[in-house]
């Protein structure tokens, strides 16, 4: 694991990543003090550009978007981190559970990840979604974590398939431990880098899935988030008008957290896949051994 | 070609898993659906039409069990069930309407991205860890993270409304008469530019990583260096040898993906307003007309794993060893 961080650390990307994430995590929690004006308040007239007195603007309502943008970003990441942990919880257990017990359990659990793995995920939501009517954070969160756990599942599986048989896991079941005791102390340990790649995956999409939903309606018009800051801005047709900034702000933000976590995602992957690896260490390696080709050739 | 047959009982279980969903679904939500849709149609609301609501929703006083088996053998028949927006219309029809502007947005993505992506992670894994590789294959994933939203939006913004390079809106120009001629299909093309582009970096992302992970391993095999002890140039080794075989977890991975790709596409033909399937699906849902919602589902369910067979297919062609082993 200190081999991990060590790893991480030097990586110019992970760290930009982690930076873009935790910055605007910060910005979330302290949006009180960052954004003190209440972003439901009309401050000023509709659709006004941005000046130093309204940073990004106002909407069609004569809001202040920079106020919204800030106070959005907590649902918005609060949701998509949540779903994010529930998808992999899911996920990761009932991987588990057929990876080990194997036979019946594996062909059921099996049968059921793969079906709901090409069941289109989005026009189910939205089927959800619209006999739900409108939806809170909490019933959008279930939706997503429901349909889109299949991914980490499979993952997990084959690599709990793949450890099921070495030494370590056969003397603890000659020890007489417990199933759930081998299957959560001995072999949940090594999935780790895994875990953390599928956590990261997993908020990915389901920020991708949120603002979706949002976007087309689904969520609370009241409640300020990025994705009903993008639903109202299209209804106003901010775009038509030129009001790029009511429509920027939350796409900015989206994209900024999408690129954050795709930057850290790519690292977990090749810590935990070394054969992926292009850093410095790789390009080191392939210039030397370019060299030592030219070698023999030179002495020629 | 033979299908084996745990993938058939994967297929049946999913399209299973929908219908089941689109029946229990309306019946398990509070409040009844039905009313809303009778006052929606208002003074169409013919006898015929409420009867067929009601049956379809479960209003009706019968076993459950017996409710499922007309849904079922009334799916058979093809019979969605009736729109309630475009009522007299059947939800077949509605579908129908838009499923052609559909596919051609999705298959024309899925190809160009197929090009554009699989040729940059081939690039990227022949060149692992030069300059090309360190640049392009950060950005896939980068491009996996971002929503089809804001890249539609931004593309609309840059593209439609400021450069006015291209039309914001519709499959072709409404002026024209749809016929078999070069304005037509010019238009067909020019309105079509901005939705692909929009549904293809996230697909380009996939096609990139995926191909790139499986060129690497590849690269690894003996066919690769006995094509280089032959003596081929690096083009025929990296294409003919290397390219064609790292295709596999592409192709598989392209099937999954379409469910996605159909997520992707209801946003886009949303933003740019493009007659297709997603935006039938949008104004279904703010009119909440129920049947459309629940055919839109059933279709795209089935066109996924329609697709899903096909790779498995296609999978026996491109693999030799696999053909063998069949064979």
């Amino acid at each position: 694991m200190n081999f991990g961080w060590q790893l991480l650390w030097r990586q110019k990307k992970a760290v930009a990543g982690l930076i873009i994430v935790a910055a605007l995590c910060l910005m979330a929690l302290f949006a009180p003090i960052l954004a003190p004006t209440d972003p439901g308040e009309r401050v000023g007239r509709s659709h006004q550009p941005p000046t130093v007195e309204h940073y990004f603007g106002t909407t069609k309502m004569g809001r202040d978007v920079y106020s919204q943008f800030v106070w959005g970003a907590r649902p918005s990441l609060a949701v998509g981190f949540a779903t994010g942990l529930f998808i992999t919880a899911l996920g990761t257990i009932i991987g588990l559970f057929a990876g080990y017990f194997g036979g019946r359990t594996d062909a059921t659990l099996d049968l059921i990840t793969n079906a709901v793995l090409v069941i289109p995920n989005i026009p189910l939501l939205i089927l959800l979604a619209s006999f739900a009517g409108t939806v809170g954070p909490v019933a959008i969160m279930m939706i997503i974590a429901l349909t889109s756990w299949p991914w980490g599942a499979r993952m997990t599986r084959s690599q709990t398939m793949a450890l099921r048989n070495r030494e370590f896991v056969t003397a603890a079941r000659m020890v007489g431990e417990p199933s759930w005791r081998i299957i959560f102390v001995e072999i949940l340990p090594n999935l780790v880098p895994l875990i953390g790649i599928n956590i990261v995956g997993s908020i990915i999409y389901a920020i991708v899935a949120q603002t979706t939903l949002e976007y087309l309606g689904f969520g609370d018009p009241l409640n300020v988030t990025w994705g009903t800051m993008l639903y109202n801005a299209q209804n106003s047709s901010a775009i038509i008008v030129g009001a790029w900034w009511d429509i920027g702000a939350p796409a900015a933000g989206i994209a900024l957290v999408g690129l954050g976590l795709a930057l850290l995602n790519f690292t977990f992957d090749e810590i935990a896949n070394p054969q992926l690896r292009s850093g410095p260490a790789l390009s080191r390696w392939l210039r030397l051994s370019r060299l030592r080709k030219r070698e023999p050739e030179a002495a020629r | 070609m033979r299908i084996p047959l745990r993938r058939l009982g994967v297929y049946f279980v999913a399209f299973l898993f929908a219908i089941v969903m689109n029946f229990t679904v309306p019946r398990l939500m509070p409040g009844s659906p039905v009313d809303g849709m009778i006052a929606q149609l208002g003074p169409r609301a013919t006898p015929a039409a409420i009867g067929a609501i009601k049956a379809r929703f479960g209003a009706v006083e019968q076993p459950i069990l017996g409710q499922f088996v007309d849904y079922i053998t009334g799916l058979a028949r093809f019979d969605l069930g009736v729109s309630v927006k475009y009522y007299p219309q059947t939800v077949t029809q509605v579908l129908a309407r838009s499923a052609g502007w559909t596919a051609f947005l999705v298959t024309t993505a899925i190809i160009f991205s197929l090009c554009v992506g699989v040729s940059l992670g081939a690039v990227a894994a022949w060149r692992r860890g030069g300059r090309f590789d360190a640049f392009v294959s950060p950005f896939s994933v980068v491009l996996i993270a971002i929503p089809p939203v804001i890249i539609g939006l931004a593309t609309l913004f840059t593209f439609g409304v400021t450069l006015r390079w291209f039309p914001v809106g519709y499959a072709y120009n409404p002026d024209l008469d749809p016929g078999l001629n070069f304005t037509f299909f010019g238009s067909v093309f020019w309105h079509a530019v901005m939705p692909v582009l929009t549904l293809s970096p996230y697909l380009i992302g996939e096609f990139q990583t995926t191909m790139r992970s499986s060129m690497i391993s590849v690269l690894g095999e003996d066919y690769v260096t006995m094509g280089r002890a032959k003596g081929l140039g690096e083009t025929a080794v990296m294409f003919s040898y290397a390219a064609r075989n790292a295709m596999l977890p592409v192709l598989t991975n392209l099937a999954l993906m379409l469910g996605a790709v159909f997520g992707g596409s209801i946003v886009t033909e949303i933003v740019f307003n493009y007659p297709g399937l997603g935006l039938t699906l949008f104004t279904a849902s703010v009119a909440r007309d129920y049947p459309v919602i629940q055919g839109q589902l059933l279709l795209m369910t089935m066109a996924t794993l329609g697709a899903n067979l096909l790779v498995d297919i296609l999978y026996g062609v491109v693999d030799p060893r696999i053909r063998e082993e069949r064979a």
